[in-house]
Formats: C-alpha cells, structure tokens, sequence
C-alpha cells in the first residue's frame, strides 16, 4: 500500500491493530469455513475417480468455456462501464444525472430474469419475433450460446465496472489534467496519462466483481444453454452426483484464485486522492448525439427488454395457481433479510477493508482476498456447505433466517468491502493523525474523523449488499426456515410451476425496492465533489 | 390394452373432448375449499377402522367425507372411487414435509389436509426434487425432514439408495398397483405422468407422429424442428428407461440420431410444449400435463398429444412419497402419505395438476387417454430409473449435455 508514509510512530503503536488483525482474521475464517465442506465432500471421491473426472475431455471443455465466458463478459462490461461512467461524469452529456440513474439500473435485475426475457423476446418465434412478422421478418439472429450468454450477464453485470469507475472519476482532480494539458498533452494522451491510472484500480475492482459474478452464476448460462462450469455442477447435482458436483466446485474455487491474484497484478498500485476538484468538463460536441445513442441503447435493451416481459406475464391468466397470491409478508421478509445482511456485511468488513486499506499487512490483504472466494461459488453450493454445517456445527441456528443472513454475508461480503477499502483509501491519513494529536485516542479519532469520512462509502457498500442479497435464490431456497417466502421465491415458485402472471407483481416488486436502493448508492459516492 | 386400433380410437376420442374442462374446474375450487374448512373438523374424527372400504354417504353439502354419492372438494366432479379421508386415521402433531413438488401444484392440497385436523400441523420446505434430496443428504441425521414428497421415482429411488428411508404400511402400499410402488415398500407413487409426443396441429396430424421412439431420428419430418429438455430430470428418466430397456448401444445411437436430425435444446418441458404450441419448433418430448397446462392457458393453441407404443417414449412415471429415517413419528408420516392416497387427494391431482390418479377409480381430467388406454413398456421396474449417473454420463459422451 502506498500510505504508509503517512503514518507516524506513534499510530504504529497502536494497539488498534492487533484487535483490527483478530477481527479481520476472524471474518476471513468465517467465510472461508463452508469450504471445509467442500473439501470434505470432495475428498470422499476418491483419489483415481476424482482425477479421472478432472483429465476427462468435457471436463477440459468446460473449463475453457467457463473461462471463455468470464473473458468476454470482462471485457465487454469495461468496454460498456467505463466510457458510461466517464460520459455521465466527465462530460457535458444532456440530462447526465437521468442517465447515470438508468445505466445504474440494470444491476437490480437478477440475470436469470434478464435471461429468461431475452430468450422469451429474441428467441425463435419470441414477443419480437412476432411483432416484426408483419413486415416478413421470418427468423432472428440466435441468441442462445456463447454470444447470447455473454449479453445477457454483461448487460446484468457491466454496472459494477460502471459504479466503481464512476466514483473514481468523481475523486479525479481535475487540476491534474488541466497540468498535463498545459504540458501540451492533447485529452487521449491527458486521459491515459492522467485519467486511465487514477480509475485503474476502480475498474480492477468493478470487473473483478463481474468476473467473479459470472463465474458463479448458473441461472444465465443454463437458460442461454451454454455449457459453463456452472451449468455442470448443476446437472450433477440435478443427477444426485453430489461427490462430482463438490469436485467439480473445487475446480472453480481454484479459477477463483486464479482470478483474484490475476486482478491483484492488474490493479496494482493505489493512490491516495484527498478529493478531487472537477470543474472542467469535456465538451462532446458532434459526438453527443453517438453518446446518447449509446446511453439509450444500452437502458433500452436491459430494462425494456425484461419490463416489457415482465408487463405482458402481468396479463398472463393462464395460470390460477392456487395460494399463490402475492402476500406484503413477502416483500417485508426480502427487505428484513437483505437489510440485516447489508448491516452485518458493512460492520464485517470495516476491520477487513480498514485493514487492507491502511496497514502494509499481509493479514489485510490475504483476509480481503478470502472474502472474495464465497462470492464466487455458486449459491448452491455455498447453501448445501451451510446446511452441512447447519446441521452438524450450528445445529439452534439451522433453518433460521440468522444462518440465512450468514450466507448472505458469505456470499457478498467483498461489495461491502471493496467499497469501504476504496474509502479508506480516499481519506488523508493527516486527517486522523491531527485528530491524534488533538489528544484523542486512536479509536476516537477514528469515530469522530475517518468514520464521518467513509460513512457514504460504507452505505453505498451497505446497499450494494442489500440490492444482491434481495435478487438471490439458490441459497435463499436451501437455508430459509420452512415457510419463510421472499420475493425471490416467490418469484421461483410461481415460475418454475409455469404461472408466470403470478410472478410479474413481485418480480416488479423487487425491482422497485432494488431500485431505490440503487438511488442510495449513487447519491452517497462522489460525496466529495459538490 | 389389447388392440392397437382400439386404443387409437378411444385416443382420439379423448383429444376430441372439451379442452376447458380442466380450467373451469380449477377456477371452481375456491368458494368449496372455503366451505372444507370449516366443516372439516367434524369429518376428520369419526374414522380410522375402515380401511380399504368403499363409500361412505353425504353427510351435508361440500364436505371431504362425501365421497362416491358426493362431490370432489376441489371442485365440481363426482368421485366415484377411491378411499375418502373420513375413512383414514387421524393426524395428529407436527409434520415436516419437504416437498419437491411445487407449492403452487401442491400447496392448496397440503393445507387442506393440514385444515382437516385441528391437532396437525405440517411444516412444509419447498424445493426442487434434487435439491431436497441433496438436503436431506447433506443433512445426514440431524436433518430436520419427517417426508418426502417428490415429483418423480428417480429422486425417491436415490434416497432409498443411500438408505434413508422406512418401509411403509402394507395397507398403504396396497391402495395403488404393485408397479407403482417400491417393491420393497420404501415409496409409494401418488399420481402418473405419462411421457408423451407433443405436435403442433398445424404441422402434424396425429398419425404423422411414429409410434416407435426409434423411428424419430429417421423421421425428416422433424429435421430442425424437433425439441427436448436434456438437464430435466422427466427427459433423464426417460433416457435411463431406454438404457434399461435397450440396452446402451441403442440408447446412444439414438441419441447421436437425434443430434443428427437437428434436435433442438431446451431448458425444462413446460417451455419445449410452449415453443411447440408456438410454433417454434413442430414436435417435442415432454411429459403429458405440460400440453394440459400449455392448453389451459391457451385453449385454442395448436398443439396436441401423441404417444409412442410400449416403449420408453411412454414410460409412466410417478410422483410419490416416503417417510424418512429421521422422522420423528413415523405413523404420522405414513399416515400423511396415506392422505395423499385419498380419494379427494387423487381427485386434486387429476383436475389440478393434470396428472393421472393412480387409485383406481379415480379418473384423469382433460384431452387424455385413461391409464388403461395408456401402452407405457412392459417390465420395466420404475426403481430403476433413479440409475441417472449414467445417463448423465451418456449424455455427455454423446455430446448431449
């Protein structure tokens, strides 16, 4: 870390860090224990059969098609993120607070919901389909495969890369660019010498999130029938190839490693930013219409697409579904759940995030590193690992809603933390050092200076976690006590029996409740530019 | 099922019958459950001796007890045959019953039971049939499950495998077809699912449609426009019933002639029916209530039921249910079993779910051939489809999955 400078002998002395190492140390091992399980399952394959499995042709296949995937789904939401995030922040784009609200929102759709409606609306004969036949078109490009995959999770997942990009450049000091402009740098070369190492570290973080997500995610690439990884694991487990199932889940866990060191090296250094001062702003002038154009297009295919679905399940009576009318109990259980996930996520990775941010510890980094791991196992796999401890370690705690927040917190830790460590970082360590010698103790020059300093990146964190957790489903299924719906549920039940209308009023639901949370997001970052 | 013209005809009878049967029935069952509730009470205390017994009379309007003179709880239809619950013992306690078969199909049907009996209540865990599985496996024996109820034999054939379950009453066993439960009494199956050719009227007429599963992949006629769901566990079972019946040779060059032929690929069977009423694709594999449910919605959407003959594109699969190991009061459990064996309980399979009762005597509602007209193959021991590991593995040498 690169703030190390700042810190003097006497914080050095601190005994703050010992409490923050245990702290930390402890969250990580939280989260790493449902491994255990893994690992335990795994084992009981057997050494010739489990080698068999992994040297078998298919499996090598997956595997690369999996890596495939996270590729393409990675670059293409950086090609997507980042120029959203610098038109609506950096430029003179019409009506940019509006667009920065929709191009944001795409994240509150669950890609399973996205997917669903982009085979229902592009597929062969699809809404879309139907509606162009009268002017003789007869078939659609394909949308199922690689290609459609990719689609549907970048225009599901490029909003992680947007945000984090975004808040980046809100902390950009603009004086900067003004030098390297005076420096006869014309703006690409101002923006790559200037800009492109400032945001660097944010885009790391947003597109390790995105490639993390896509690695776990198996609604997408089942409904796209393309064969990840994921999509494996799920018909082992779907065949009660359980042993195979975790095995293969090992495998992921390793592209998951191999993930997190790769993005360690990609974002290196971080700096400091004590606020940016952005007054400049890069006038578009023939390209504001190509801009609009991109802003539009991008909110059009992600949330028409999925509304309009979404609107004509509303008149789909064919259904009755008995007891299946929606209930408020539902909505009320989502937003309690997800809440006190956001809450106990943000408190999780305050030490976590401070840690990484501040200290040069290996502890810091290795605990921000682990809690990444649980965000990239799929939730089924994460849900039956809980259940197992569930039942054998916690057995009080089993089918209640306390080990249903657990794994939430397992699974979406790293949003809170990212977001906090990105704080931590935008604060000058002179700050709480003055406060030092005002006479204040570490801990309250922390509560009354850094705390006050990262409060909107801790919310912002606080409702990523909150907007995920209310979209999860495969967890939610295996760990919710015995009669405890949430929309998600809800949503599952009323789809999987083929009752569509029954599951447009919460599916709209949720996407109301995730947007207003999304509002919390973007109007708490970028607090330091008025 | 003696003669093939025979059952052609009687077939077509069936196809020809009013459609919105089923919808008008499942629209009537609001205002009776209604009524259920409240009178249930009294109904539910009177029994337990007469097992097996035929029909007990009305005892005033709507009420679960009426049955061979009475009306069906679940809407408007006599029931003629089959146990009524009046006539079953007593529930009484705390019932955890994971379920593998939706809370929309099956949801109605376990409260009303639960509503019956003001000593019972059931917990119920709503999941896919696998997952549950992999739950109560995972759980060991601290799992928490006293049932388990699954949408098919392959999910409850697992957990018998790995020896979690208990033998259930003869009496309770003996309420269906010996082929339609476990031969070691482990499960019991509670309703049919016949595995059946849906084609799009437009298309195809009926004797368009082979009436052997091994003349699909030299059928041109479904060159392109052919589609199965090859993750669904109904279109696994069907495969391993072929390797159990043909053998694996046969099995794979069946399949490598269906991928020939352009097979298309779909992820569950509700959406293989839809595309194939939607024209999208002119034939399928799909189990037979999802064409129920498909015309449902859509009464006038093209599309109909075609059945191969006595081999495994007809298997008759069940959904059914055992009691767990780790229950708590296991003649609660089996007692609760027994429920779904009832009369009103089969008759709510038949007008809700489309499913086909397997008490005899009570019949099948909408566009279907009865049981007895139904030519599933002969012999095959429906045990033996919860062998998926190595349809899986077919599958995936064969490039399927």
């Amino acid at each position: 870390m690169a703030t190390d400078q700042g810190t003097t002998p006497e914080t050095a002395d601190d005994p703050l860090p010992l409490g923050l190492t245990v702290a930390a140390a402890g969250v990580a091992a939280a989260v790493l224990l449902p491994l255990v399980w893994l690992f335990r399952t795994a084992l009981g394959v057997g050494t010739t059969e489990a080698v068999a499995l992994l040297a078998r042709p298919t499996t090598l296949e997956v595997f690369v098609n999996s890596a495939l995937l996270v590729a393409g789904v990675t670059g293409a939401s950086i090609l997507l993120g980042v120029p959203l995030a610098y038109l609506t922040v950096r430029t003179d784009l019409p009506f940019a607070r509006f667009w920065t609200v929709v191009v944001s929102l795409p994240l509150v759709i669950p890609s399973y919901i996205g997917a669903f409606a982009f085979v229902s609306a592009f597929g062969p004969r699809g809404a879309f389909q139907r509606l162009l036949a009268p002017l003789g078109v007869e078939s659609l490009p394909e949308i199922y495969g690689f290609h459609g995959a990719v689609l549907v999770l970048t225009l599901y997942t490029y909003p992680y890369v947007y945000i984090t990009t975004r808040a980046a450049l809100k902390s950009l000091d603009t004086t900067l660019i003004d030098a390297a402009r005076t420096l006869r740098h014309d703006r690409r070369e101002a923006f790559r010498h200037v800009t492109l190492p400032h945001i660097r570290p944010a885009v790391a973080a947003g597109a390790l999130l995105v490639a993390l997500y896509t690695l776990s995610d198996f609604g997408t690439p089942a409904i796209m029938q393309f064969d990840a990884f994921t999509r494996v694991i799920y018909v082992e487990f779907n065949a009660f190839g359980r042993d195979t199932a975790t095995l293969l889940s090992l495998q992921l866990v390793g592209l998951t490693v191999f993930i997190l060191a790769l993005e360690s090296k990609v974002s290196g250094d971080e700096r400091t930013a004590a606020g940016g001062r952005s007054s400049d702003v890069v006038p578009l002038g023939r390209w504001k219409l190509p801009a609009l154009c991109l802003c539009a297009g991008v909110a059009g295919l992600a949330l028409v697409v999925p509304l309009g679905i979404l609107l004509t399940w509303l008149g789909d009576t064919s259904g009755i579904g008995q007891g299946l009318a929606f209930r408020a109990e539902y909505a009320l259980n989502s937003v309690g759940v997800s809440a006190a996930a956001a809450l106990v996520a943000t408190l999780a990775g305050l030490p976590v995030a401070y840690l990484a941010a501040k200290r040069d510890s290996i502890v810091g980094t290795l605990a921000e590193r682990a809690t990444y791991v649980g965000y990239a196992v799929p939730g089924v796999v994460l849900g039956l690992a809980l259940v197992f401890l569930g039942t054998t370690v916690a057995t009080p705690i089993y089918q209640t809603t306390f080990l249903l927040v657990f794994a939430y917190v397992v699974r979406f830790l790293p949003q809170a933390v990212g977001s906090l460590r990105a704080s931590f970082l935008r604060v000058d360590p002179a700050l709480p050092e003055a406060a030092r010698t005002l006479g204040r103790t570490p801990v309250g020059a922390f509560r009354s200076v850094t705390l006050p300093l990262v409060a909107p990146g801790l919310l912002g964190g606080a409702a990523l976690v909150f907007l995920t957790t209310m979209k999860e489903l495969p967890a939610t299924l295996l760990l919710r006590p015995s009669g405890f719906k949430t929309l998600v549920v809800h949503i599952w039940t009323a789809y999987a029996s083929g009752y569509f209308g029954q599951a447009a009023v919460p599916a709209l639901i949720l996407l109301g409740v995730s947007g207003l949370s999304m509002l919390v997001i973007l109007s708490q970052e970028g607090y330091d530019v008025r | 099922m003696s003669d093939d013209s025979d059952a052609a005809s009687s077939r077509r009878r069936f196809l020809a019958a009013a459609s919105t049967v089923g919808v008008a029935s499942v629209a009537g069952c609001n205002g009776l459950l209604g009524g259920n509730t409240t009178s249930g009470e009294g109904t539910g205390t009177e029994s337990g001796s007469n097992e097996g017994g035929t029909a007990s009379s009305s005892d005033g309007g709507g009420t679960v007890g009426q049955i061979g003179s009475g009306r069906s709880p679940f809407g408007d239809r006599q029931l003629s045959g089959g146990v009524s619950m009046s006539e079953m013992p007593d529930l009484s306690g705390e019932l955890t019953l994971y379920s593998g078969r939706g809370e929309a199909l099956v949801g109605e049907l376990i409260s009303f039971i639960e509503d019956l009996y003001p000593d019972f209540t059931v917990r119920p865990r709503y999941n896919s049939a696998a997952d549950l599985v992999n739950q109560i496996q995972t759980e060991g024996q601290n799992s928490p499950a006293d049932a388990f109820f699954s949408v098919n034999a392959g999910a409850l054939g697992a957990l018998k495998d790995a020896g979690r379950t208990v033998e259930l009453p003869q009496e309770v066993l003996d309420m269906v077809r010996a082929e339609f439960h476990d031969p070691d009494g482990q499960w019991v199956g509670t309703s049919g699912r016949a595995r059946t050719v849906p084609y799009n009227t437009d298309t195809f007429s009926e004797s368009d449609i082979p009436d052997d599963i091994f003349a699909f992949p030299d059928t041109e006629a479904f060159e392109g426009s052919i589609g199965w769901a090859p993750t669904y566990s109904s279109f696994q079972a069907f495969i391993t019933a072929m390797r159990v019946l043909n053998g694996e040779e046969e099995t794979r060059a069946w399949l490598e002639g269906m991928q020939e032929l352009g097979v298309q690929e779909f992820s569950d069977e509700f959406l293989v029916s839809q595309a194939v009423a939607d024209g999208e694709i002119d034939a399928g594999f799909a189990n037979h209530y999802y064409i129920q449910r498909v015309l449902a919605g859509r009464p006038n959407a093209p599309i109909a039921t075609a059945f191969t003959e006595g081999d495994a594109g007809a298997i008759f699969n069940v959904a059914g249910a055992l009691v767990l190991d780790t229950a708590e009061d296991r003649t609660l459990a089996s007692n609760f079993v027994r429920h779904l064996l009832s009369a009103e309980a089969q008759d709510y399979f038949a007008r809700t779910t489309f499913e086909y009762p397997l008490v005899p005597g009570v019949d099948p509602i909408g566009e279907l051939p009865s049981i007895d007209e139904l030519n599933p193959p002969q012999g095959l021991d429906l045990t033996q489809l919860s062998d998926l590991e190595g349809t899986v593995r077919l599958l995936r040498d064969t490039g399927v999955l």
